[in-house]
């Protein structure tokens, strides 16, 4: 028999007490009336002698009672071997998941981490099977199902270690909300391919458990059942840890700011230390270039500092922090901006100084800045466009009705892949929006709403529209519109609405024509016509037409470790890519790829694109700099089930037992016999007392009256 | 103290044991079967012919009453002696009954205050018998009741009822009954005082006193239950005074040892108290027979008739 309570076995000392009560019963329990107490004085209560004990039966019977009460509290219980103790012994699939991000290149982190994952397998049984995942940005397999399987069982631990040791953790962030997604789905189709009844399956989360970790991607997930997760959370060995990030500059700084790099110092919030020192590191990396700047950041705070370039700024590359105890975020490595210049293309007929103009505010929303040039010619209606811009010109935005000639030259440019802003100032220009889709005619007539008609049903899907759908900045109500041009939509093929007025009728349309397109918008930016030059929409919509028609590359995207870096256009066709690595080995990268994606490390990546050769700094994850620990719920916030951190086997086991016994008690319910039995015993324990006290009562009158 | 039914004068088989005496519930047939039980047993008894008439002969001295002159001695010696006599058919008794609540006691089935009034029926029976006027002042701390002492028909039975009715007091006080006692009584007589006794000497004494300075013949009779004078009681309990309801724990086995010599002093002082006032003094356990208390009453009262204690008066 076990128990569920057994400190309750405790109360079986009150056993004691009618033990005690019986040896000095006479003391307390009668009152007895005397004529005068003048000759009597206290006397201490007396122990009865130990031969004098009296009622055996009685005492018995009420030490009884007590120890039955006291073992019906502590809950007994036969301990059964269940009928489900063989599914317990049920083959097991566990996924480990090895955190293997750059936070994890902390001081004694990864050797705990391979340590603890050693102790998992060690525990998973002969039956069970195992996989072990690593996850940074990616996750990587390093032992399947299925050669866990294949090893022998004593080999399989052994395997899975000496895999791990030959790693070591990345640079890369750490993606946990996709690696738990990851690890269920690879159970979930082991469980599919092995056509068997889902067992128990787990997921052993072993990592630092950072509070930069990605989390996000589990909102979405709908966590399988008969999941579950176990969190085994290693302590870091220094708490200090302090990040050092690269601040964009603003377009619009001023030409002084160009001698200073802006860096973000942020402390984690259980640093210990706050006082560092930031500066641009010598090519050898041994010492700060020039005078370091002094930081003081307190924990869990971040503090953005200007660094100075200094003068004999050739080959520095890095900034670096001093003074934390971490050093895998101490380096940021910084190239100065390559200046992208672009040109565009204005057909129009309205003088650049006229403020009633298109021109007049296109011409003042694409100012120089230092990272950016545009280069917009005007042409009228009537002009052909010369050699050069044929071929640098990207973006082309058409106000007015072109003649036949300069139209079709348009067209052409279209069908080659370059972009046209169609923004018609009047229905006439139908004939020309006819002419670059290459269709006989499109029915466009001007529209003039009674007060004003307004945007509505944008497609915020849209790259040119995606960086407004934040709820902050997505409201283009405020933006009204005087007049505008009404067309067909469903008559242009292919034509697809970005957005709509509040009428219903389409205000701008992405019209795909050969390889190019044309962007309809179907009102001016004139105050004539809307309100949208004179908005806070006009200057980002303007830059996002940029970005995507004209191929501008965004230059406030900072690389870190694992993104892509876009490769700049290959002006000659069929030119290859060569790509060194900060760590001096080279690739080629196929013809036409779009992205060199194999950013593993942190440093300045040299794309060798024909003559030219872009040098693009990647960073660290930013967010792997905050490496105070996850709050312990945020896992079950996200959807995962509840995570428990485990640390020992033989509480696990303990806790196991306490749950069958509890179940089996729940079952067997035997305090309810002890229960009974002690009522049963006090029953008659009453009705002997009585039966005693009344003997006792004849016994004293019979005694008295005789002589 | 009263002497053991084994005592000369009295058989121990005509004796009758208080408890079954109890049994009847007639306090005045009580009083009867003692007093014919002491009759009988009297007649077997030695000290036969008991009278309170004749006292003594005194030379007669001129002033004298020559009404008293024995004539017959004077025939025979040709001297005047006075003839002298008891004063018996004005002899009056007083009984005065502690019926405080102390009384009410009773360990063996017979209340001390049962006992007491049993034996103060006793005692107005056989004084009644003998024609003598008897009263009875019952009291706690308070007077009870008070019957002047008389002698008629029907004053036996009022006496009897006053008797029987339960005592109700609460504490003893000494003072006001003896205070009433000789304010009523002026005239000289005899006073039977039935107590337990159990308050300190110092506060019983004044009153005793007093009773005899007023030149009453004072009998006292401490009734003492046997378990007040042994504290033979087995259970260890908590003990409350029945009088000032106070409670304290008390174990017998072990207050005995110092309990006994207590009551034993306190007794020895009472009757110490009562041999220097020249008052008879009776120690009664109400496990004894009545008789014997009877006995000791009368026997007192012979004596103290041949020793011409007052109370003896001329008739002149």
């Amino acid at each position: 028999m076990s128990f569920l309570a057994p400190l309750f076995m405790l109360g079986a000392l009150a056993i004691a007490a009618p033990i005690v009560y019986h040896l000095i019963r006479r003391t307390t329990r009668e009152r007895t009336v005397f004529s005068s107490l003048m000759f009597l004085g206290p006397t201490p209560p007396r122990l009865t002698h130990r031969s004098r004990l009296e009622h055996w039966l009685l005492l018995l019977l009420r030490c009884l009672a007590l120890g039955l009460l006291a073992l019906g509290f502590a809950r007994p219980f036969f301990r059964r071997t269940a009928p489900n103790e063989a599914a317990t012994g049920q083959a097991k699939r566990i996924v480990v998941l090895v955190d293997a991000s750059a936070s994890m290149r902390r001081t004694g982190l990864w050797a705990d981490a391979r340590e603890r994952v050693a102790e998992v397998l060690r525990r998973a049984g002969p039956a069970d099977q195992v996989a072990v995942f690593t996850f940074g940005r990616q996750v990587r397999s390093v032992v399947g199902f299925e050669e866990w399987k294949a090893a022998l069982p004593d080999a399989r631990p052994a395997l899975a270690s000496q895999r791990l040791a030959a790693l070591a953790p990345g640079w890369d962030g750490t993606h946990l909300g996709n690696a738990l997604i990851r690890a269920a789905e690879a159970l979930s189709d082991a469980d599919t391919e092995a056509k068997t009844p889902p067992g128990p399956r787990e997921i052993v989360l072993v990592g630092d458990l950072q509070a930069g970790s990605a989390l996000d991607s589990l909102q979405a997930y709908d966590w399988p059942k008969g999941i579950a997760l176990r969190i085994e959370a290693l302590k870091a060995h220094n708490l200090t840890n302090a990040g050092l990030q690269l601040v964009a500059d603003s377009p619009d700084a001023d030409q002084r700011a160009a001698a200073t790099v802006r860096v973000r110092v942020s402390n984690a919030a259980d640093s210990t230390r706050e006082q560092f020192r930031v500066g641009w590191l010598r090519a050898d990396g041994a010492d700060f270039a020039g005078p370091a700047v002094d930081a003081y950041v307190p924990p869990g705070q971040s503090r953005v500092m200007a660094v100075p370039v200094p003068t004999n700024a050739a080959g520095l590359q890095r900034i670096a922090l001093r003074g934390d105890d971490e050093d895998f975020d101490n380096t940021v490595y910084v190239m100065p901006p390559e200046k992208q210049s672009l040109s565009v293309v204005y057909y129009g007929a309205d003088a650049p100084e006229d403020s009633h103009q298109p021109l007049f505010f296109l011409q003042r929303a694409l100012p120089d800045n230092p990272r950016l040039s545009v280069k917009a010619s005007v042409h009228a209606p009537s002009a052909g466009l010369s050699p050069v811009e044929r071929q640098q010109a990207r973006l082309f935005f058409v106000t007015e009705a072109l003649e036949a000639g300069p139209a079709a030259e348009l067209r052409e440019q279209l069908l080659g892949g370059k972009t046209v802003v169609f923004a018609p100032r009047s229905a006439s220009a139908a004939a020309t929006l006819g002419q670059l889709l290459g269709t006989a005619g499109v029915a466009v007539e001007d529209v003039q709403p009674k007060s004003y008609a307004m945007l509505s049903e944008i497609d915020f899907q849209h790259p040119l529209f995606a960086p407004f759908a934040d709820p902050r900045y997505s409201d283009f109500t405020k933006i009204h519109v005087w007049k505008y041009r009404r067309i067909a939509a469903a008559a242009v093929p292919g034509a697809r609405v970005i957005a709509k007025f509040d009428s219903g009728d389409p205000a701008l349309l992405e019209i795909p024509v050969g390889k190019g397109r044309v962007l309809a918008l179907m009102t001016g930016w004139n105050p004539e016509d809307s309100q949208l030059a004179v908005s806070s929409k006009f200057v980002p919509l303007l830059y996002e037409m940029l970005e995507y028609g004209a191929g501008l590359s965004s230059q406030a995207a900072q690389v870190s470790v694992g993104d892509p870096i876009a490769v700049p256009t290959v002006d000659a066709a069929g030119g290859t890519v060569a790509v060194r690595r900060p760590d001096g080995t080279t690739t080629t990268l196929a013809a036409g790829a779009a992205n060199f994606t194999d950013t593993l490390q942190p440093g300045i990546y040299q794309l060798n694109v024909g003559s030219r050769t872009v040098s693009v700094a990647v960073n660290l994850d930013a967010a792997e700099s905050r490496t105070s620990p996850l709050p312990p719920d945020q896992l079950e916030r996200y959807g995962a089930p509840g995570a428990e951190p485990v640390r020992d086997a033989a509480r696990e086991a303990r806790r196991e037992a306490l749950m069958q016994g509890t179940e089996a008690e729940s079952r067997q319910k035997l305090w309810r016999w002890f229960l009974g039995a002690t009522m049963a015993v006090l029953l008659i324990e009453s009705a002997l007392a009585g039966w005693t006290a009344r003997r006792q009562a004849t016994n004293v009158t019979a005694g008295g009256i005789s002589p | 103290m009263i002497a053991s039914p084994s005592s000369p004068g009295l058989a121990a088989a005509a004796l009758i044991d208080p408890k079954a005496l109890m049994g009847i519930r007639n306090l005045e047939l009580r009083a009867r079967v003692v007093v014919e039980g002491f009759w009988k047993g009297l007649h077997r008894s030695p000290y036969h012919g008991f009278s309170v008439e004749f006292t003594e002969y005194r030379q007669y001295t001129p002033g004298d009453d020559p009404r008293y002159l024995d004539w017959r001695v004077f025939a025979r010696s040709d001297r005047y002696f006075i003839k002298k006599f008891e004063d018996e058919t004005n002899l009056r008794c007083h009984l005065l009954v502690d019926q405080s609540r102390s009384m009410g006691y009773g360990s063996a089935g017979v209340t001390k205050a049962q006992y007491a009034a049993t034996l103060a029926a006793t005692l107005a029976y056989f004084l009644h018998l003998q024609g003598d006027a008897v009263g009875l002042l019952t009291f706690d701390e308070q007077v009870r009741e008070y019957l002047p002492a008389r002698h008629r028909t029907g004053h036996l039975r009022q006496l009897m009822l006053s008797l029987e009715k339960p005592a109700g007091g609460r504490a003893t006080d000494l003072t006001a009954p003896i205070e009433r006692i000789t304010g009523l009584v002026r005239k000289r007589g005899l006073v039977a005082y039935l107590s337990d006794f159990l308050a300190p000497i110092e506060r019983l004494e004044p009153g005793l006193t007093a009773l005899t300075a007023a030149g009453h013949e004072v009998t006292v009779f401490q009734v003492l239950d046997p378990a007040e004078l042994t504290l033979n009681l087995e259970q260890a309990a908590m003990f409350e005074d029945v009088e000032s309801a106070r409670t304290i724990y008390i174990d017998p086995v072990q207050a005995r040892k110092e309990y006994i010599p207590r009551i034993e002093a306190h007794c020895a002082a009472v009757r110490a108290t009562c041999q220097r006032l020249g008052i008879s003094y009776h120690r009664i356990s109400t496990d004894q027979p009545l008789e014997l208390a009877l006995f000791e009453f009368v026997q007192g009262r012979q004596r103290r008739g041949r020793l011409g204690r007052p109370g003896a008066t001329n008739r002149s």
